[in-house]
């Protein structure tokens, strides 16, 4: 089940904070977007923001692929989602069961006619600053952009 | 939100295919299976009509890529109509914009097609 939570603490100045953990593709997907529009609400931008509109595309790729490639059969584990902003900055953390993404994380932007391989080349071009660690057995991401 | 696709004929032959909602990786396979049914029927000539679509990853960008695939190799022709300004940015991140002619209107894209 997922488990969707945010705060919006009264002002603009104050952290936005989301919390959400979850196990499946198109529930996953929902709850980044979602998370997105809270953001948006509490911080009173608008629909098309281009720097949030950017991040979002980040965060959909990632978590594209930790839904994806996260969950091997038999994980127990669901996929945890924290969304932070403060100080016109937002970071996302991700944390999946899936194998060692070091390889995959210097990817360069495919040929026009490949259809996949684009994700993580794109989201380090939309972020400010796009972190991976595996700590044992989890890949833990970390997302980053000024808004 | 699911993506759903509709498709329909024009007067003079040309296939619109409609997406409403997020092609993304959830979303994408709807696409692919639309384009595959259009193609069943010969050289097609097919404006996707992208108005409908919130937002595109990598995965249904992917899609559409396979679309111009299939549809050049059977001798036909892909248009893009009505991307938003998200789906504009992805394919001007992507380069993919040099690949596609989009067109701002699926009228638009229609004309001497």
């Amino acid at each position: 089940m997922p488990s969707p939570a945010f705060s919006r603490l009264g002002s603009n100045q104050e952290p936005f904070e989301f919390h959400a953990t979850f196990a499946h593709l198109e529930e996953g997907l929902s709850i980044l977007h979602k998370s997105v529009d809270a953001l948006r609400d509490a911080t009173g931008r608008r629909f098309g923001d281009r720097p949030l509109m950017l991040f979002e595309t980040a965060l959909a790729e990632i978590g594209g692929n930790v839904l994806t490639h996260g969950r091997p059969p038999g994980t127990k584990r669901p996929i945890e989602f924290d969304l932070r902003c403060d100080d016109g900055t937002v970071v996302a953390l991700l944390s999946d069961s899936g194998p060692p993404a070091h390889a995959h994380l210097s990817n360069q932007m495919p040929s026009h006619t490949s259809e996949a391989g684009r994700g993580i080349a794109m989201a380090r071009r939309l972020l400010d600053e796009l972190g991976y660690e595996r700590d044992g057995e989890v890949n833990r991401w970390r997302l980053v952009k000024k808004l | 939100m699911a993506l759903e696709v509709l498709t329909r004929q024009t007067d003079n032959g040309v296939s619109v295919i409609a997406p409403t909602g997020r092609l993304d990786v959830a979303g994408a396979p709807a696409l692919k299976d639309a384009i595959s049914e259009v193609v069943k029927d010969g050289p097609p000539r097919v404006v996707i009509d992208m108005g409908g679509v919130s937002f595109v990853d990598s995965t249904g960008l992917g899609s559409v890529i396979s679309a111009l695939k299939q549809i050049r190799g059977g001798q036909g022709e892909l248009r893009l109509a009505a991307p938003n300004q998200q789906v504009r940015v992805v394919l001007e991140l992507t380069t993919l914009d040099r690949v596609f002619p989009y067109y701002a209107t699926v009228e638009d894209a229609l004309t001497g097609f």
